[in-house]
C-alpha cells in the first residue's frame, strides 16, 4: 500500500479498482522476450494506454473516490510501477502486486497464472476497509479473467452467488487451499450489498464484445477510455468536463482525432451503453467552455461532429436484449479455460 | 488538461496538422453475402488500415450485431443508418460522396442502382461527357510495378453507344486509373474492334483511333480483337458499353465453363481425375493470381468522386481489398491525372 492521498476519516463513496497491465499500461507479455523487456523497462519507458492516466486523475478529482490497483505484475516491480504512476500524476490508495517470486520458490506454479485465487480474495479484502455503501467501479482487460473475477466479486457481495457455488468455483479454478480458505472467510466477513456499479473491460485484444454478453449489462466492453469516461458521465459519476479533459488528453498526447472520438461515441450509443441525453449533455459542456477548446478545435466543430454521428443513427433506438437472469459461473469458467 | 505551448499554437492546432484520412463509405446491404460478409470485410480492415476512415451504410441494427461478433476497431468505423434495402443504402452512400463526407464508395450491390445514384448525385469531371464502368480481367501478362495480372476493360455497361470523343475520354480515364493502381507509369491502351486495321470498324472507333494515335500522353497500341484480351495485349482496353458488357459476360461464361469441364473430367475417368488432381497446386496458384477477390473491385470512372463496384458475390476479403483499392485511387487523384492527359486534346483535333 502506498501514497494515500486522502484523510483517513473520509467517507468513501466509490472504490475504483484498476488492473495495470493491458488495462492501464501498454504491456506485452505474450512471449518470453516481451516479459523480459517489460521487466527491464524504466518507468519513463513504460507507456500508459491513451486516456487512462487522465481518467484516473479525473476520477480522483471528482469526489470521495478511492483508487486501488491490483496488478498481476511481480512485487519486485513495485518501485518502477509506482514511479510510472507518479510520472503520470496519478494518486492511489492501495497498490497490490502478485507474490510471483514467493510462489515460484514454494513451487506454487499454478499461482503464477491463476488470477481467481489471487484477485478475488484481494477484492474482498478491500471491502473490509470501506463503508458498506461504498460503490465499486472496476477496470480490467480482455487478456485474462478480469471480466469473470469482477463479475463474481459483484455477485458474491450482492448475494447472487452462494457459498456452495463459490466452493465449486474455487475447486474448478484449482486455487490453492490457503487461497480457498481465505476467500471463503472473507465472504463471510464483508458486508453484503449490490455495490458493483460498473465493470469496464478494455478490449486490448480486440475481443468481439459479444463474448462478454453473458456477464450482463453492468459490464461494459470498451475500446478506449473516452468511452469509459462517457459511461461514467452517463452514470452520474463524472462531470461532463472530465469527459472532455480525457478526450483532450487523447487528442494532444495520443494522436486521436475528432473523427475517432466521434466514432467511439457512436459505438457506445449503438451498443446501448450511452443514451442520447449523454451526448447532448456533453455538447452543452463543450459550448459552455468553448474558449477552452478553441485552442484545439472550434467548439462548434466538436458539437457538430458528435451531433452528426448521433443523427446518422436510426431514430428509434433498437430494443436491447434483457440482461441474463443469472450468470452461470461454472460454465463460464470452462469457457475461460478453453480460451486462455 | 495539457495545454498547447505558444509554439504549438503558432504552428496550428494539433488536429489540423494530422494528415487527413481517406474516408471510404461501404454499402453494407448490397451484394449476395450482405450484410455479414461486407461488415466482416470492414471489421478486418479497421484493425490494420492506418489513415483510413470507414463508413458502413445500411441497417444499423444488423451492422451493430455483425460488428459485435467480430474483432474490429470502432474508432475507425462510423455507421450510417439507411434502412435494409440495398437501393436505399447505395443512394445514402453516394449521398455521402456528394456531400463531401466520403472520398469513395464501395458497393457490391446491383450496378444499375449504383449507376443511377451516381448519375443523380455526382458531378462529372470536366471534359467527360459520360461515365465508364470498368471491369478487371485476368491475363497471362503481369503489369506495372505491382505486377498486376489484370487488364482494365472499359466501358462495360454505363454508356452503351459512345462517340469518338467519349471513347478518347475513356482511354484517358483508364490510363489515369491504371497509373494509380498498378503503378504503371505508361499503361498501354487499345481499342476493342473487329480488326487491327484502323480503317475498319464502327465510325466512332475509326475516329477515336485517329485521335488516340495523336494523343501524346496515351501509350496507344491501336486496335485489338476480343481474342487478344486474355493474352494481356494491352493494359487498358476501351470499348462502348454495349460491346464491353457482351464481352465480359462472355468471358465470365467461358471461365465458368472451363471449371465445369474440369469437374466433369474429375467424375468421368480415373486417369483424368489423376491428371486434374496433379494440377491442383498449379491451378490453386493460378486462381490466387487471377482471383477477383484479390483485386477487390472495378471503378465507375468519370465522376469527380470514386465509386468502386465490388463483385456481387464479394466476401470479406474482396470488400477489404476493394476498400484498399478505393483509398489508393483517391490518394492518386485520378481527376487530376485525367486533366493532364486531356490537355493534349487540342493538338489532336488538328489531326482528326
Amino acid at each position: 500500500m502506498s501514497a494515500p492521498a486522502a484523510p483517513p476519516d473520509v467517507h468513501w463513496r466509490r472504490s475504483f479498482r484498476w488492473d495495470l497491465d493491458k488495462t492501464y499500461l501498454e504491456t506485452e507479455f505474450d512471449t518470453f522476450g516481451h516479459l523480459l523487456r517489460t521487466a527491464l523497462q524504466r518507468a519513463d519507458q513504460k507507456r500508459a494506454i491513451a486516456g487512462a492516466p487522465a481518467l484516473m486523475r479525473e476520477i480522483r478529482a471528482a469526489g470521495a473516490h478511492r483508487v486501488c490497483i491490483i496488478s498481476g505484475s511481480p512485487r519486485q516491480m513495485r518501485r518502477v510501477l509506482e514511479q510510472k504512476l507518479k510520472l503520470d500524476g496519478v494518486e492511489w490508495d492501495e497498490f497490490e502486486l502478485k507474490p510471483n517470486l514467493s510462489n515460484l520458490m514454494r513451487g506454487r506454479f499454478r499461482a503464477l497464472r491463476n488470477q481467481v485465487g489471487y484477485k478475488l480474495p484481494l477484492l474482498l479484502d478491500g471491502r473490509t476497509r470501506v463503508p458498506a455503501d461504498c460503490q465499486e467501479v472496476l477496470f480490467g482487460d480482455d487478456a485474462e479473467a478480469d471480466a469473470y473475477i469482477y463479475s463474481l466479486f459483484g455477485d458474491l457481495l450482492a448475494g447472487r452467488v452462494g457459498v456452495s457455488t463459490l466452493e465449486a468455483i474455487l475447486d474448478a479454478a484449482e486455487v490453492y487451499a490457503d487461497q480457498r480458505k481465505e476467500t471463503l472467510a472473507l465472504v463471510k466477513q464483508v458486508a453484503p450489498g449490490d455495490v458493483v456499479q460498473r465493470i469496464f473491460i478494455h478490449l486490448e485484444r480486440r475481443s468481439p464484445p459479444v463474448r462478454f454478453t453473458p456477464y450482463g449489462r453492468r459490464l461494459v466492453p470498451i475500446y478506449n477510455y473516452f468511452q469509459a469516461a462517457l459511461v461514467l458521465f452517463a452514470d452520474g459519476v463524472l462531470p461532463p468536463m472530465s469527459v472532455l479533459k480525457v478526450a483532450a488528453d487523447m487528442v494532444t498526447s495520443h494522436g486521436y482525432s475528432l473523427a475517432s472520438l466521434g466514432n467511439s461515441l457512436q459505438d457506445l450509443l449503438r451498443r446501448g451503453y450511452a443514451e442520447v441525453g449523454a451526448v447532448t449533455g456533453l455538447a452543452d459542456a463543450v459550448e459552455q467552455y468553448a474558449n477552452l477548446f478553441d485552442v484545439f478545435r472550434p467548439a462548434k466543430d466538436i458539437v457538430e461532429a458528435f451531433g452528426r454521428r448521433l443523427s446518422a443513427l436510426a431514430e428509434n433506438r433498437p430494443v436491447l436484449p434483457p440482461a441474463p437472469p443469472a450468470i452461470d459461473y461454472l460454465a463460464l469458467l470452462d469457457d475461460l479455460h478453453r480460451t486462455h | 488538461m495539457r495545454l498547447a505551448t505558444p509554439l504549438q499554437i503558432a504552428a496550428g492546432p494539433a488536429w489540423y496538422k494530422k494528415p487527413v484520412p481517406v474516408t471510404v463509405a461501404v454499402d453494407a446491404m448490397g451484394g449476395e453475402q450482405a450484410p455479414d460478409e461486407i461488415v466482416r470485410g470492414v471489421a478486418d480492415l479497421s484493425l490494420t488500415a492506418e489513415g483510413l476512415s470507414l463508413v458502413l451504410v445500411g441497417d444499423e441494427r444488423q451492422i451493430t450485431d455483425g460488428l459485435g461478433r467480430l474483432p474490429h476497431n470502432p474508432e475507425r468505423i462510423e455507421v450510417r443508418h439507411a434502412g435494409t434495402l440495398p437501393r436505399t443504402s447505395v443512394f445514402a452512400a453516394v449521398d455521402l460522396l456528394a456531400e463531401g463526407r466520403a472520398d469513395a464508395v464501395v458497393s457490391a450491390g446491383v450496378i444499375a442502382d449504383g449507376l443511377a445514384a451516381c448519375r443523380e448525385k455526382l458531378e462529372l469531371i470536366p471534359g467527360v461527357k459520360s461515365p465508364a464502368l470498368a471491369a478487371v480481367y485476368p491475363t497471362a501478362l503481369r503489369r506495372g510495378r505491382n505486377e498486376d495480372p489484370f487488364s482494365l476493360l472499359l466501358d462495360v455497361g454505363a454508356t452503351l453507344d459512345p462517340g469518338a470523343e467519349e471513347l478518347c475520354a475513356f482511354a484517358a480515364l483508364g490510363s489515369a486509373y491504371a497509373r494509380a493502381i498498378s503503378r504503371n507509369p505508361r499503361p498501354t491502351v487499345a481499342l476493342l474492334s473487329i480488326d487491327e486495321d484502323p480503317a475498319r470498324g464502327l465510325p466512332a472507333i475509326v475516329e477515336a483511333h485517329a485521335r488516340l494515335r495523336a494523343m501524346p500522353g496515351i501509350e496507344f497500341k491501336g486496335n485489338l480483337e476480343a481474342v487478344d484480351i486474355p493474352q494481356g495485349s494491352a493494359d487498358v482496353i476501351v470499348s462502348g458499353g454495349f460491346v464491353g458488357n457482351v464481352v465480359v459476360t462472355l468471358l465470365d461464361g467461358v471461365a465458368e465453363l472451363v471449371v465445369d469441364l474440369a469437374r466433369y473430367a474429375q467424375k468421368q475417368r480415373l486417369l483424368w481425375r489423376v491428371g486434374t488432381t496433379m494440377l491442383t497446386g498449379g491451378l490453386a496458384q493460378l486462381k490466387h493470381l487471377t482471383d477477383w477477390e484479390q483485386y477487390g473491385g472495378a471503378p465507375l470512372l468519370g465522376y469527380r468522386k470514386l465509386f468502386l463496384r465490388a463483385h456481387p458475390r464479394s466476401g470479406a476479403q474482396a470488400i477489404e481489398n476493394a476498400c484498399r483499392v478505393a483509398a489508393k485511387a483517391v490518394s492518386a487523384d485520378i481527376p487530376a491525372t485525367f486533366a493532364e492527359l486531356w490537355q493534349s486534346r487540342p493538338a489532336l483535333d488538328k489531326t482528326a
